[in-house]
């Protein structure tokens, strides 16, 4: 009997290490997929899910990053950091497009014999069709579409479909027609708003519980949300490889499971217990200086394309006055800013921020001159001193308000501070009819790296509209205005078009329409089987998944 | 309402001299029969100096600001330095970190993360925390009061509705309540008719307190009203031909003057607590002013690397609201042992 | 009885009514929370929004919207504003993480009320008395939220004892499930215990002068006999029933401040998100939701009162 325990023992203990080794090796590399190196499982975390799964919808961070490497436009932004990541390559797309000399059509050509993750042929027309989508679903994105000859007619229901996109589904031809040039057409044909999709994508609503077969590396093989969702290698990629994409990488691994976790502080734990392999959003003020000093071997501060800004009304007092405009820009501290930021403001005070094309640094109102602005201010001797300040709810933002509202107190003013939700907080100041906008806080993210993108929305006098509008600080100057517009028939790369954007960024701040003082850094924070070195942030779609690998 | 006799009964009583003739017997009025109760719990006694200590520490903010810590509650100091042991520190470190505590006369407990100075701060906020909660006690009061009895003495349809009234606001879940007012009430503030309150001023985080409990203070005394209400003296005022004001206020308000008091204490504890929570959710007192709820909201966000900030508000809290439970309990224990007066939460 | 059933069913939903109507009536009258607004994006133009407004009904008029809204609650149909998400299953997958808490919690607080109680009352006036009193004034004398955040630096950060919150379902691992939920169960429990064993306390206090006790004891029971088997029962009842409106409460709504300090994806945690952005539709439905359990359960504690006492039923005497 002894020795059948002792047998027993011993065959009990080899089932358990063998268990256990099994359940250790869980999450090793499982070998390559089809095409594209690599391999093996990871795990994201972000604080919001994506607002929609679905490439014509989407329009937030989150929902960017997770789809940029999922639905492929006729053009892409070059997967690369850095300045070399604002230019345009083609992608399923033949070539880049041909434009008529009066700028207003496009001829491209869609690269024959590609499919879709689900092999559906991949389809001139439905170029066509996504464009379709973005009208008749409301999507936020088809602002950007209107230019198209006969657009608007179809958004309201009077046409079939918009007269001015001409496909052919056998020679792969698409013919697009503006009403009039426009230069950022060609940086809105990269945004995933314009990625085909099949026609059995619903029209009209939104697809995130069942989004639309892939085009890029990646497919969405599940979606729960707004908890979790699953990309997999997208098994027909390999089609827009052999048609020609080479702008477009593989995947290097082969399952990605993004998860929310509106704990950020837990998202940071998790990622230095190597829980998670990836956090999209910055660690939260207060664990920043730890992940900083403990784990500079797998962090580090990435640029990003924004700006961050205190509006000022100019078409109310005191604001409307110049010198008080320049006393706010000569008063406030950008360091101080960055400080109550939690250190990642990269400190600046003009209106588009570095990586941006036209950008060039330059110093208007060197300080913080406190003397020197309340000696603007005593010259300007406004009459009205009461001022409303506003800003929204979240805690960085909240103390932005609480420093400027105290700097305004200083520079002798009456302020009131006004503390508004986040969600509703740009519709609150953009709205005509709310009372006392005076200043606050605000900041704009690119949509696409074209100057206009900022100038457009923030400073041209059209941009001032009853609800909605971006323009906070009312700007309208004519000569500046009509400047914007003769730059937005040129091409970005036409001689000199930089220089004079770069040019326009100083006038508007000789006026002070704005008092900039930052741009906010995003960060990269990876668990330690990832491929630190490999991985990059992209200057408009943040980290670029298939730039994800284990070591 | 306990006769003179009757408290003579309850446990812990100054005893009737012996040997004294009757005629000298001083009938003692009730109130001074509390007093001697209350005088003899020592704990109650405590805890009403802390309270008053508090308050005192509090209202001597601005001489604190002025001449020891040489500062306002509002104003950043972000990129400031301060000498400490003769070296030259930051308020606020580049990454974002502030200063702690320590014994220095500028920020003695330290720098939130605007470059505050916490202890102006907790100072002045108390103020603003201890004035809401005491307003918000008043307002609940007065109207409680009033609801209870008009409710209590004419009952039939006035009472039904009411009664009705206060069901819906006590089924209302307190804090989503307070918080859908205070977040709306805050964007443009209350203008009702000839009545408008900026949307930052005190008044509204008081009048929503003050609203949310007046359901749990008008129902007992409704109670209390109903069954006064049939006890003979009334029958005997209204035969006298006492109008029914006249009757509310000399016959009904003086008995139950003891509930009322001992309700108030005990509401200015809840609404300091409620109040807290709701700036804590950031629809109390509005962003820049202090409040204790504010602070400790303000203080969460860093709590790992500057914990300082939110466990001395916290503190502070706790500190006042018991004591303020304490009392109110020795209060009622003096003015009624035998009460069945339970404050429902 | 039937009748006095149907009556209190009646005024339930009455006073449910009645709130939604309010809900309702804030949202709508304050300015500047314009939906469609919100959902056309931050570049739209005045048609994408005027599109919207119409694919939404906000053009019409404030009842129709009113009564389209309700419709949706109760059909299932109703989408937020803000993430063109289904409201009422966004609830429904926050009860679990909501039931979790305060069931756990209210068998705590119980547990605990009823022996820190108990033990008050029969060594009344001496130390342990007054050590327990102090330790449940102080109990409900602490911020919720304040107490849960210095448990979570003290044990979770300084001594990693317990994990930072977040919501394990008890499907996917029981251990997890309660190891997460222990932090949180305290917190929500220290604010009651305080309450319910004082008021069993004097309960019970009062309860051993009256005749039954003397009755019990001259029939020859121990004094411990006395105690639990006649002083204690009947002093629960009114705990009990104390008990029905608290927990209608704490799940309607009053674990807001745990659920939000904890991260517990519950529908407390939804209905902040909810109010601060100003978003109607789950607003709408965590209140209905809310009041709901509130009024529910003080209906019962009125019935369960009516059926004790014959008197309430009979005639609205009674004192409330």
């Amino acid at each position: 009997m002894k020795a059948l325990r002792k047998i027993l023992v011993i065959a009990c203990v080899i089932a358990l290490a063998a268990l256990g080794a099994s359940a250790c090796g869980k999450k090793s590399e499982s070998g390559g997929g089809s095409g594209g190196g690599g391999g093996g499982e990871i795990n994201v975390a972000l604080t919001s899910f994506p607002d929609y799964v679905d490439p014509q919808l989407s329009y937030t961070v989150e929902g960017w990053e997770v789809l940029w490497n999922v639905y492929t436009p006729l053009l892409t932004y070059k997967h690369a950091k850095g300045k070399d990541g604002t230019q345009l390559a083609p992608a399923l797309a033949e070539n880049m497009p041909d434009i008529s000399p009066d700028g207003k059509t496009y001829k491209l050509k869609l690269r024959p014999n590609m499919k879709y993750s689900d092999g559906t042929p991949i389809k001139a027309s439905d170029f066509a069709y996504a464009i379709q989508r973005l009208f008749k679903a409301d999507s936020g994105g088809s602002v950007f579409f209107d230019v198209i000859v006969g657009a608007t007619d179809y958004a309201d229901g009077k046409a079939q479909n918009i007269s001015g996109i001409k496909t052919d589904d056998n020679t792969g031809d698409i013919t697009i027609t503006l009403t009039e040039p426009n230069g950022t057409f060609e940086n809105v044909l990269g945004l995933m708003f314009a990625a085909p999709v099949p026609p059995s994508t619903p029209l009209d609503k939104d697809s995130t519980n069942k989004p639309p077969p892939a085009s890029g590396p990646f497919m969405i093989s599940s979606v729960n949300a707004p908890r979790t969702l699953t990309m997999e290698r997208n098994p027909n990629f390999h089609t827009v490889k052999d048609a020609g994409a080479s702008e477009v990488p593989d995947a290097n691994v082969d399952k990605i499971i993004v998860n929310e976790n509106k704990n950020n502080s837990a998202q940071v734990t998790d990622i230095e217990q190597n829980k998670v392999d990836f956090m999209l959003d910055p660690p939260v003020a207060d664990r920043l200086a730890e992940v900083k000093a403990k784990y500079s071997d797998r962090f580090r501060m990435e640029d990003s394309i924004n700006t961050y800004y205190f509006f000022m009304n100019m078409e109310k007092a005191p604001f409307n006055d110049i010198k008080v405009r320049q006393a706010v820009n000569y008063a406030i501290d950008p360091e101080a800013l960055n400080r109550i930021f939690g250190g990642r403001l990269h400190p600046s005070q003009q209106i588009l921020p570095p990586g941006m094309p036209g950008y060039q640094e330059y110093k208007l109102y060197p300080g913080p001159d406190m003397n020197k602005a309340k000696q603007l201010i005593a010259e300007a001797n406004p009459a009205d001193k009461d001022i409303t300040v506003w800003t929204d709810d979240e805690p960085d933002r909240k103390r932005i308000g609480e420093y400027y509202h105290d700097l305004l107190t200083q520079l002798g003013f009456n302020a009131t501070l006004k503390v508004i939700a986040g969600d509703v907080y740009w519709t609150t100041i953009g709205n005509q009819s709310t009372p006392d906008v005076d200043t606050g806080f605000a900041d704009w993210f690119q949509d696409f790296p074209h100057p206009d993108d900022f100038f457009r929305p923030l400073l041209h006098g059209d941009s001032i509209l009853p609800t909605n509008g971006n323009n906070y600080s009312r700007v309208n100057i004519p000569a500046n205005n009509a400047k914007q517009d003769e730059l937005l028939t040129k091409l970005i790369g036409d001689g000199g078009v930089e220089d004079q954007y770069a040019a326009l960024d100083k006038a508007y701040m000789e006026q002070a329409v704005w008092a900039p003082y930052g741009n906010e850094q995003f960060t990269t924070f990876l668990s330690e089987r990832m491929d630190f070195d490999k991985s990059y942030h992209h200057l408009l779609f943040n980290q670029d998944y298939t730039s994800f690998a284990i070591k | 309402m306990v006769s003179p006799i009757d408290s003579l009964e309850a446990p812990g009583e100054p005893p009737i001299p012996t040997g004294v003739p009757v005629a000298q017997i001083q009938g003692r009025s009730p109130w001074y029969l509390a007093w001697l109760r209350l005088r003899r719990n020592k704990v109650a006694l405590v805890c009403a100096a802390v309270f008053v200590l508090i308050v005192l520490f509090c209202l001597a903010a601005p001489l604190w600001a002025e001449h020891v810590a040489h500062t306002g509650p509002n104003e950043n100091h972000i990129t400031d330095t301060v000498m400490i042991d003769g070296q030259e520190t930051d308020v606020v470190a580049p990454d974002g970190t502030p200063l702690g505590p320590g014994l220095h006369g500028k920020f003695l407990l330290g720098a939130d993360q605007n470059g505050r100075d916490v202890m102006v701060r907790l100072m002045y906020g108390g103020r603003t925390s201890i004035y809401v909660g005491l307003a918000a006690a008043l307002v609940t009061t007065i109207l409680a009061v009033i609801v209870a009895l008009l409710a209590g003495y004419y009952r039939g349809w006035i009472d039904a509705v009411l009664s009705r009234t206060m069901d819906i606001i006590w089924a209302f879940p307190v804090l989503l309540l307070g918080i859908a007012l205070g977040t709306t009430l805050s964007i443009g503030g209350l203008k009702a008719g000839p009545i408008q309150i900026a949307g930052d001023s005190l008044w509204i985080p008081i009048l929503i307190i003050g609203l949310v409990y007046v359901p749990y203070v008008a129902r007992p005394i409704r109670g209390e009203i109903l069954a006064l209400r049939e006890k003979e003296f009334i029958e005997a005022a209204v035969a006298q031909g006492k109008g029914p004001l006249r009757i509310m206020f000399s016959e009904l308000m003086p008995n139950i003057v003891s509930t009322v008091v001992v309700f108030f204490t005990l509401n200015i504890a809840n609404n300091m607590l409620l109040e807290s929570a709701l700036s804590f959710l950031g629809a109390g007192v509005r962003p820049p002013n202090a409040s204790w709820g504010t602070m400790i909201s303000d203080g969460y966000q860093v709590i790992f690397t500057a914990p300082h900030l939110t466990v001395v508000p916290g503190l502070m809290i706790v500190a006042t609201v018991l004591s303020l439970n304490v009392f109110g309990d020795g209060l009622r224990d003096a003015m009624d042992p035998r009460a069945k007066i339970r404050l429902e939460h | 009885m039937a009748r006095f059933v149907a009556r209190r069913l009646l005024g339930m939903t009455a006073v449910l009514f009645a709130i939604s109507v309010i809900v309702f009536l804030i949202f709508n009258v304050i300015p500047n929370s314009d939906p469609a607004a919100r959902i056309a994006g931050k570049n739209a133009d005045p048609a994408l929004i005027a599109r919207v407004n119409a694919d939404l009904g906000l053009d019409k008029p404030l009842p129709v919207q009113y009564l389209t809204m309700m419709k949706q609650i109760f059909t299932g149909q109703l989408t937020s504003y803000a993430k063109d998400r289904n409201v009422v299953q966004q609830i429904w997958e926050g009860v679990p993480a909501t039931f979790s808490l305060c069931i756990g919690a209210a068998v705590l607080w119980m547990s605990l009320a009823i022996l820190f109680g108990y033990l008050s009352a029969v060594h009344a006036g001496r130390f342990a008395d007054r050590a327990l009193t102090i330790l449940s004034l102080v109990g409900i004398s602490m911020p919720v939220f304040w107490l849960a955040a210095m448990l979570l630096y003290f044990l979770s950060f300084k001594v990693e004892l317990f994990p930072t919150g977040s919501y394990v379902p008890l499907t996917e691992s029981p251990g997890d499930w309660a190891y997460h939920l222990i932090l949180p169960w305290f917190t929500l429990a220290v604010l009651f215990v305080g309450i319910y064993s004082r008021v069993l306390r004097s309960n019970m206090l009062d309860a051993m002068n009256e005749d039954y006790v003397r009755t019990a004891r001259a029939k020859g029971l121990s004094e411990r006999q006395v105690r639990i088997r006649h002083v204690l029962r009947n002093s629960m009842i009114p705990v009990i029933t104390l008990f029905g409106l608290d927990f209608g409460m704490v799940v309607g709504g009053g674990a807001i401040l745990t659920e939000t300090v904890y991260n517990l994806d519950g529908v407390g945690l939804y209905a902040g998100e909810a109010i601060r952005s100003l978003d109607l539709p789950p607003l709408m439905a965590v209140v209905m939701f809310g009041a709901f359990f509130i009024v529910f359960f003080n209906t019962i504690v009125d019935i369960l009162y009516a059926v004790l006492d014959p008197r309430i039923r009979l005639g609205e005497a009674a004192p409330a």
